[in-house]
């Protein structure tokens, strides 16, 4: 059919696009023109050498990725374990909107980076430190979505839940948290991309290992394709997270996509 | 019929994919034509190829087979000699009702003054004065499509395609919206193409009705309505007519049991 | 939102702990705090400590500069960022979400840099630029540009058909359906890629600052750290936050102004 065509040409241009761009990168690199900027295939090399070359950072690519991933994780998950259900409770009881409102406006502005020097002193530079960094990130847009999807419930089906007898509770259980959802998912996701990036700030900054912690060593012993070789190893697995993200969502949220 | 003939619907047939092997088909070889100021209605049951076959007909989608042709030229690209009102209305949220009125000769490039004189005569013929300012999200949905029809008068179409504009009014509305359909199109002489899924609606405007059939749409019956105008829908040759393509249609049940 | 809300009058007791609710958890924080300073005071100074040294700062510069030199130099980073994204992400934003050839080229470029936070881009950045002014402008441009793009593109491809109909019907050509349909209708959207970006940047003015600088909030909480001054931490940290607030207030205001409060 001619749409496929179309779309078939577009992926084409796409694939073309990439291919391209690293021959233009290869080509520049080779000849000179990037500076200190090394060309793909080195740091291509680079990368796969990364996998059982401990060196310059102490550690081999794929203990780096597990240790960045155990802390993204950790906070990750605290964030939503902590912050979904509270925001669906502040939607739904006054009482509790009214108790935790004012903290939270009182955190909500302050960028989880900021919260490190402070986490330092206090816990140190182990994981539950960096954890804590990161959830301060999650926990933020997990409430402000599960609040803003039980706000958002359409009156009609609270209407009806009531009318066929349900509690209270089992409204807010039954009607309100589904129909939130979609919303929750937003946050989720919102949280997810800031745990990675916060994560990256927070191995800058304090670590003795982890991804971030590679490209730091990188830079300060002046080797760019390590640094390079980390800002892609982020990449990918940010994009790999955020594809199985979208998996589960679909699984979750089925009706809203059928 | 009265009239030569503008529009002429040639044979056209649309069918759209579900999915990779699966399809459905829309249209099935649809032929007819639209005299001079004639107001036609095509009066079709449920959700299948009205809209379709307008938007074909306005050269906004393309047939997969058959032409549409206007004074004898092919139409494959909206033309300014038509107008349209949606079934959705599509009112610019951004702007008043006035710059949606003149929204049509504000992007030919049509001098303010002109335009605007233009526009509040429409609006008024509407019976919109005073809300010239006001932006669509203060309207009801009553007023909101006499806003898009007075938007499609204003771009002075010689040919005016209504797709189903009073579908999602109240009953109160959508009569006193009919009434005022008959009366501007009284005052305002134009070719007129209605799309609706009610009989007594069709019957009230129509010059002549084409009724459709279901999935896929084709030409099931065509009536010429000489009732004089204005039409009374409690008359006896009104009921009558009612009742007789009524008994034609494949949605009489529906119609009842809503009724 | 709640059922009962009408079904029975609040109770004396629930009108006492609705009044007191809201500043309770305030309280206990505060307590907390003070019980926890109490203990060990260096490790948490008391908020009474924390507020002399907000105070001081208004006197004494730190590095050359007072409390208001620092925060316009964190200010001035991202509002240049936010600047500078604006103008490029916007229309970059509409080429691609308009344009399917130029998506296919830019747009797939654009994704394939896009799941590197911009943090990630710094030791690149510094590497390539030094500390100076320009790179950390840079780095904040890199955060804040990539929420206004992306919101830009999407709005722009998920415009409402009905309303690329209606322009088409009514006589717009493809320069029009572009600037008085697909960007208006748009708007709503590419605002709240800009208080994403607004955000976003200030997370990322931080982490520059706190690598390299020579002022700026993010610099104060390190200066603090290094200088082993908690107290400057948390004025760091208490300030950062109240810019974000007055910033996410003038964001409401200015889209309030554009879309005439619709």
């Amino acid at each position: 059919m001619k749409a496929y065509d179309t779309k078939l040409k577009y992926t084409f241009l796409s694939i073309a696009t990439v291919i391209a761009f690293l021959l233009l990168w290869q080509l520049l690199a080779v000849t000179g023109f990037t500076g200190i900027i090394p060309a793909p295939s080195v740091v291509f090399r680079t990368l796969l050498d990364k996998f059982s070359n401990p060196n310059p950072d102490g550690a081999t690519l794929l203990k780096n990725i597990v240790i960045s991933l155990k802390v993204s994780l950790t906070g990750l998950l605290l964030g939503i374990g902590i912050g979904v259900p509270l925001g669906w409770l502040m939607a739904w009881y006054e009482p509790v909107n009214k108790l935790v409102r004012p903290l939270f406006e009182f955190i909500r502005p302050i960028p989880p980076i900021s919260w490190i020097p402070l986490t330092i002193l206090w816990v140190g530079i182990g994981l539950g430190a960096k954890a804590m960094i990161i959830f301060f990130g999650c926990f933020v847009p997990c409430l402000i979505n599960a609040y803003a999807g039980v706000k958002t419930t359409d009156q009609t089906l609270i209407n009806v839940a009531k009318t066929f007898g349900a509690s209270n509770f089992t409204t807010f259980r039954k009607v309100a948290i589904p129909s939130s959802l979609p919303l929750t998912f937003t946050g989720m996701r919102t949280a997810l991309n800031c745990a990675w990036s916060t994560l990256v700030a927070a191995e800058l900054l304090a670590a003795n290992a982890g991804v971030g912690y590679m490209i730091t060593m990188g830079r300060s012993v002046g080797r760019v394709d390590i640094v390079i070789a980390g800002m892609i190893t982020i990449g990918v697995i940010g994009y790999v997270f955020s594809r199985l993200f979208d998996k589960i969502e679909s699984i979750v949220v089925k009706w809203r996509t059928l | 019929m009265a009239g030569s003939i503008r529009l002429t619907i040639d044979h056209i047939s649309k069918t759209f994919p579900i999915g990779k092997s699966e399809s459905f088909k829309v249209i099935d070889d649809l032929s007819f034509d639209v005299a001079d100021n004639e107001f036609l209605v095509l009066l079709g049951p449920g959700h299948c190829g009205k809209t379709v076959t307008l938007n074909i007909a306005a050269g906004l989608e393309k047939a997969d087979a058959g032409t549409v042709r206007l004074d004898g030229e092919v139409v494959d690209r909206p033309n300014s000699k038509m107008g349209m009102v949606f079934q959705k209305v599509g009112t610019f949220p951004w702007l008043t009702v006035l710059e949606n009125v003149e929204l049509g000769p504000r992007f030919k490039g049509e001098n303010k003054a002109d335009r605007r004189k233009r526009a509040e005569k429409f609006i008024k013929i509407v019976g919109l004065q005073g809300f010239e300012d006001s932006y669509p999200v203060q309207l009801s949905g009553g007023m909101k499509q006499r806003v898009g029809i007075a938007r499609a008068y204003t771009n002075q179409p010689e040919i005016l395609i209504m797709d189903e504009p009073f579908g999602a009014l109240d009953a109160q509305t959508r009569y006193s919206m009919e009434e005022e359909v008959a009366r501007i199109w009284s005052q305002e002489k134009r070719t007129i193409i209605f799309v609706t899924n009610n009989i007594e609606e069709a019957v009230y405007l129509g010059d002549r009705i084409i009724l459709l059939t279901e999935c896929p749409a084709k030409v099931k019956a065509i009536y010429q309505v000489d009732l004089p105008r204005p039409r009374d829908m409690m008359s006896p040759a009104f009921l009558a007519l009612r009742q007789k393509i009524s008994d034609n249609t494949d949605f009489s049940m529906e119609r009842e049991a809503e009724a | 939102m709640r059922l009962d809300q009408t079904t029975h009058k609040k109770s004396l007791f629930q009108h006492v702990v609705g009044t007191l609710a809201p500043s309770f958890l305030i309280i206990l924080l505060i307590g907390v705090w003070v019980f926890a300073s109490n203990r060990n005071s260096v490790l948490v100074p008391s908020p009474v400590t924390v507020i002399q040294r907000f105070i001081k700062t208004f006197t004494n510069p730190i590095n050359n500069q007072l409390i208001w030199g620092h925060i316009w130099a964190s200010l001035k980073r991202v509002l240049l960022a936010l600047l500078i994204s604006c103008g490029i992400g916007i229309p970059f934003g509409v080429l691609i979400g308009w344009n399917k050839t130029f998506n296919a080229i830019f747009g797939t470029l654009f994704e394939v840099l896009r799941p590197i936070p911009p943090i990630a881009w710094m030791p690149l950045i510094i590497m390539l630029l030094g500390i100076g002014e320009v790179p950390k402008v840079v780095i904040v441009f890199i955060g804040t540009f990539t929420p206004i793009v992306l919101n830009t593109a999407t709005s722009i491809r998920l415009v409402d058909t009905l309303y690329l109909d209606v322009g088409r019907m009514f006589n717009a050509n493809e320069r029009q359906l572009l600037f008085h349909v697909a960007l208006p209708a748009s708007l709503t959207s590419i605002f709240a890629g800009f208080r994403t970006a607004t955000s976003g940047g200030l997370m990322v003015v931080m982490a520059a600052e706190m690598i390299g600088a020579k002022a700026g909030l993010g610099f104060l909480i390190q200066r603090g750290l290094d200088a082993f001054d908690i107290p400057l931490i948390m004025v760091g940290m208490i300030v950062i936050g109240l810019v974000g607030s007055v910033l996410a207030i003038l964001t409401d205001f200015l889209e309030r102004w554009i879309t005439h409060g619709r």
